[in-house]
């Protein structure tokens, strides 16, 4: 049995520790906000792992995802576990984002959304197919049931309504999170640490 | 803590289990689910497995209540979009009042259905039976960071706290005129004014947050105690080797099905 030791198992520091908790509850709470109170047809449930990655790297972006998508599982649905990968791989993008400093334009986080969405389509179509039959009982079902009538495979009408989906999404939630890291004090980024600065 | 997910307080034969013995069955039923080349073998699972597990650990009630809310909805439209557009060559239909069902994709839909019960069912399970305290300090036990486990279990207890605050911000939105009903646009208008407060405050609480874990040497080297204990029996121990040995069986037995 391991015995849990240093401060940087996992390379998590007590910022990380203290940030990504609260990114989780963002993206959770957010999530809901968005699908309740504003009733928009994009998720926008990736906001804090987008923002994780960019403050604090990669690995810590792939953990926020990874475990929003557990937590997803544990309290409202746990359809959303399969997910959890494509989550994560969201998180490592967004920490490379920010090592590249994507946030001094706001066309380059754009850029990212746009990248990440066709990414993030790419990973979910397989689980999507495989796991639920194409389908997940959104609204989104109407364009698969679009694309398989068009001709396309499960597999094929699964990533088309991705890559139908998610680049709007993702875009909205960079351009979003790109507000706000400018708006933060130069003192709490420099605390955060894999941001690249000009 | 004032709300722990899907967990009940009920006593029952799961609930004495321990996290690592569920967690092994759970991959174990997903797997048999997958590679049984039964047709319905996940629902025949659920049946026979799951249900009486729910029986026995006391919330049956609500976890066929939980399940049907979550997968209901997938199921129907998975029988609909599969059933009348599936893209197979076979032509044989059903009809069901005026609409031509494809059997190729009825028959698809409910193979993926019928896993998805087991998919969707044994982690819920796990969940409505396991604290999730336990099923962090068991996994830390055999291994997991700790960091994980702390990261885990203060998310879940932020949630509810931010949802009041996510509440809060948008009622004072509201009465400074910002509009959350209206056409697509202005609603869209509102993301913005909803979501910076929230998440500038989350940013200057996440400092407070981390000197606090510092000042309690969280992050201190050396070994940590629990306050709890998580039996975990021998008996449990052969039976997630058992467990292990049998979903190993059945897919070296269906690799070799598949090269015969």
């Amino acid at each position: 049995m391991a015995t849990s030791t240093t401060s940087q198992r996992g390379g998590l520091n007590s910022t990380a520790l203290a940030l990504i908790p609260i990114a989780i509850a963002i993206n959770v709470v957010l999530g809901q906000l968005v699908q309740n109170v504003l009733k928009l047809p994009i998720y926008l449930d990736s906001i804090g792992t987008v923002l994780v990655g960019i403050l604090l790297g990669p690995l810590a972006g792939a953990i926020t995802g990874l475990i929003a998508n557990v937590i997803w599982g544990f309290t409202l649905a746990p359809s959303a576990l399969p997910f959890a990968a494509v989550a994560a791989v969201i998180g490592v993008i967004a920490g490379y984002a920010g090592q590249y400093g994507a946030p001094r334009r706001w066309w380059l986080m754009a850029l990212f959304g746009i990248l990440t969405g066709i990414v993030a389509a790419a990973i979910s179509a397989p689980i999507a197919a495989y796991v639920f039959g194409g389908v997940t009982g959104a609204g989104t079902d109407v364009l698969v049931a679009t694309f398989q009538n068009l001709g396309a495979s499960v597999l094929g009408a699964s990533f088309a309504q991705g890559a139908v989906s998610d680049p709007l999404d993702k875009t909205i939630t960079y351009l979003i999170v790109w507000a706000i890291v400018i708006a933060l004090p130069r003192r709490l980024i420099a605390r955060f640490g894999n941001l690249r600065q000009q | 803590m004032q709300r722990t997910g899907l967990f009940l307080e009920r006593v029952g034969f799961l609930q004495r289990l321990n996290p690592l013995t569920k967690l092994t069955g759970a991959l174990l039923l997903i797997g048999a689910a997958f590679l049984l080349p039964t047709p319905l073998a996940g629902a025949a699972l659920l049946v026979l497995a799951l249900m009486p597990l729910a029986v026995a650990s006391a919330v049956l009630r609500s976890f066929v209540d939980v399940l049907l809310k979550t997968l209901l909805p997938v199921i129907l439209s998975l029988l609909l979009v599969q059933g009348l557009f599936f893209p197979g060559a076979d032509p044989a239909t059903i009809m069901l009042g005026p609409f031509a069902f494809r059997r190729a994709g009825l028959e698809f839909a409910l193979t993926t259905a019928s896993r998805l019960l087991i998919v969707a069912g044994a982690p819920l399970l796990i969940f409505q039976t396991t604290h999730p305290i336990i099923l962090v300090q068991a996994l830390t036990e055999r291994g997991m960071p700790r960091s994980i486990g702390y990261i885990l279990l203060v998310a879940l207890q932020l949630i509810p706290a931010m949802s009041e605050r996510a509440a809060g911000v948008a009622e004072a939105q509201r009465a400074r005129g910002l509009e959350t009903e209206g056409g697509l646009l202005q609603r869209a208008r509102g993301v913005l004014p909803l979501v910076s407060p929230l998440i500038v405050g989350a940013l200057v609480d996440a400092e407070e947050r981390a000197m606090a874990i510092e000042s309690r040497a969280f992050t201190a080297p050396g070994r940590k105690t629990w306050l709890h204990d998580v039996p975990d029996p021998p008996v449990e121990r052969s039976a997630r080797l058992v467990m292990w040995l049998a979903l190993g069986a059945l897919i070296v037995w269906r690799a070799a099905v598949a090269v015969v």
